[in-house]
């Protein structure tokens, strides 16, 4: 079996390294409606320490977004010293402590250039190596060029680095185009997909961001005017902030329209209580569990269900 | 041996202590959260409360394996969603961490120089 000689051999080693660089689709490739060519120039830089672009990177976006904050503040929330790199949930985590809403764009150039447009920078996973000797690296957006095929960056050390555009969306895809902006509180993002804007403020709220969090769904819902959930986020919002009384009309509003919302029900319960109705909050938890079936939320209304019994009692004693 | 030692108490009152706050806040909890919300409506599993406090005391211990001051993770961990912990319980290793490590030597260099060149890869500066 001699016929297989070093030439062919090595053909075919090129070819199985080429071959995971397939074509980049053209939905995420189109540049989109934003005009060109288009640079914040006005975007921080801070130039990386050794294996630490990722806070170097959330660094120049927090501040581009008017936070104040430092490096080596940055740093202690996103860097991990034994893998010498950052981890994609410790960006949007720390984005979080810093009161923003970390928003994750749809995947394309396009979701980048609407985003630049709107003057937000943004930060991007890339690998600049290959799968098998890969070099993962955060950097920054801040230009493009559609005519020049070029992108702009604030990267590591380079305070303006230029890539090819086609170089940038390979080293970009391979950690499936991953990007994220930061919006203020109350900013809604360039292209507003719902699902992507409800996640990024439910993880806020859900980690205790509550005022950042109301001022978000707000922008939310006037964007979205009828959608439940955004309601909901910001009915729970308000009671978080004590605000209970904004926090009851905003679920009774839900139920006026879905009479059979358990959450929004449940939620009315607990306000009550806070507001120290307690027997207008027992009969909206009866009523809940009147129609509850064996809705797998039937845990959190015996709960409630107790919450009121113990209060009621507290009260006549 | 006896940093290890030391760095094993730390790690273990770190999670200890982690569970011990989420316990208390679970007890006090009747309100259903957005997120909860967004799961019914995606007919997705619900993530129980107990769930999120042991990824939570979980993720934290790793951290700190990884180097994390024991000091800044209660913090750290305390941003990231009952959705994130779960992802990332277990699997703190596994997950890619961006920061330009690369290790490479003689053969390797030369491929990634031709990668580089035809515009595969982006790794070198200058060329």
């Amino acid at each position: 079996m001699k016929t297989f000689g070093t030439a062919q051999a090595s053909a075919l080693f090129v070819f199985l390294l080429l071959s995971g660089c397939s074509t980049i689709p053209p939905s995420v490739s189109a540049y989109g409606p934003a005009p060109s060519p288009l640079e914040l120039e006005d975007t921080p830089f801070y130039s990386q320490q050794l294996f630490q672009c990722g806070p170097a990177a959330l660094m120049t976006l927090l501040t581009a977004s008017g936070v104040v904050t430092t490096l080596d503040a940055v740093t202690a929330q996103v860097y991990l010293p034994a893998r010498q790199g950052s981890l994609q949930t410790e960006i949007l985590a720390a984005s979080r402590a810093a009161e923003r809403v970390p928003y994750v764009l749809a995947p394309g150039l396009a979701s980048i250039t609407g985003e630049l447009a709107a003057g937000r920078p943004v930060l991007v996973l890339q690998n600049l190596g290959v799968s098998w000797a890969p070099r993962w690296h955060y950097a920054v957006v801040v230009g493009t060029d559609l005519e020049n095929r070029k992108i702009v960056l604030r990267s590591g050390t380079d305070a303006r680095r230029i890539t090819r555009t086609s170089v940038f969306l390979r080293t970009w895809r391979r950690s499936d185009f991953w990007a994220v902006t930061t919006l203020k509180p109350g900013e809604l993002p360039a292209d507003p997909d719902r699902d992507r804007y409800v996640e990024a403020v439910a993880g806020l709220e859900q980690t205790g961001h509550f005022q950042a969090a109301r001022d978000a769904w707000r922008a939310g819902r006037l964007q979205w005017p009828n959608d439940a959930v955004i309601r909901f986020g910001l009915a729970n919002t308000e009671f978080a902030l004590g605000n209970f009384a904004a926090a009851e009309g905003l679920y009774v509003d839900m139920l006026s329209e879905d009479s059979g919302s358990l959450i929004a029900r449940n939620n009315l319960a607990m306000t009550l209580v806070a507001l120290g109705r307690n027997s207008e909050a027992r009969e909206q938890i009866n009523a809940a569990l009147n129609i509850a079936g064996d809705s797998p939320l039937l845990p959190e209304l015996l709960d409630t269900q107790k919450t009121i019994l113990s209060t009621f009692r507290s009260a006549l004693n | 041996m006896r940093s290890i030692m030391l760095r094993n108490f730390v790690v273990r009152l770190v999670s200890l202590s982690l569970l011990s706050l989420g316990l208390a806040q679970a007890s006090s909890a009747a309100m259903i959260g957005t997120q909860q919300a967004i799961q019914s409506e995606a007919r997705e599993a619900q993530i129980s409360r107990v769930e999120t406090i042991l990824a939570r005391a979980d993720v934290a211990e790793q951290l700190v394996k990884f180097g994390v001051d024991p000091l800044a993770v209660q913090e750290r961990v305390g941003n990231m969603t009952s959705a994130e912990l779960l992802a990332m319980e277990g699997s703190l290793n596994k997950q890619v961490a961006g920061g330009d490590a690369i290790a490479v030597i003689g053969v390797v260099f030369l491929v990634l120089l031709i990668l580089e060149l035809v515009g595969i890869t982006d790794i070198f500066k200058s060329v």
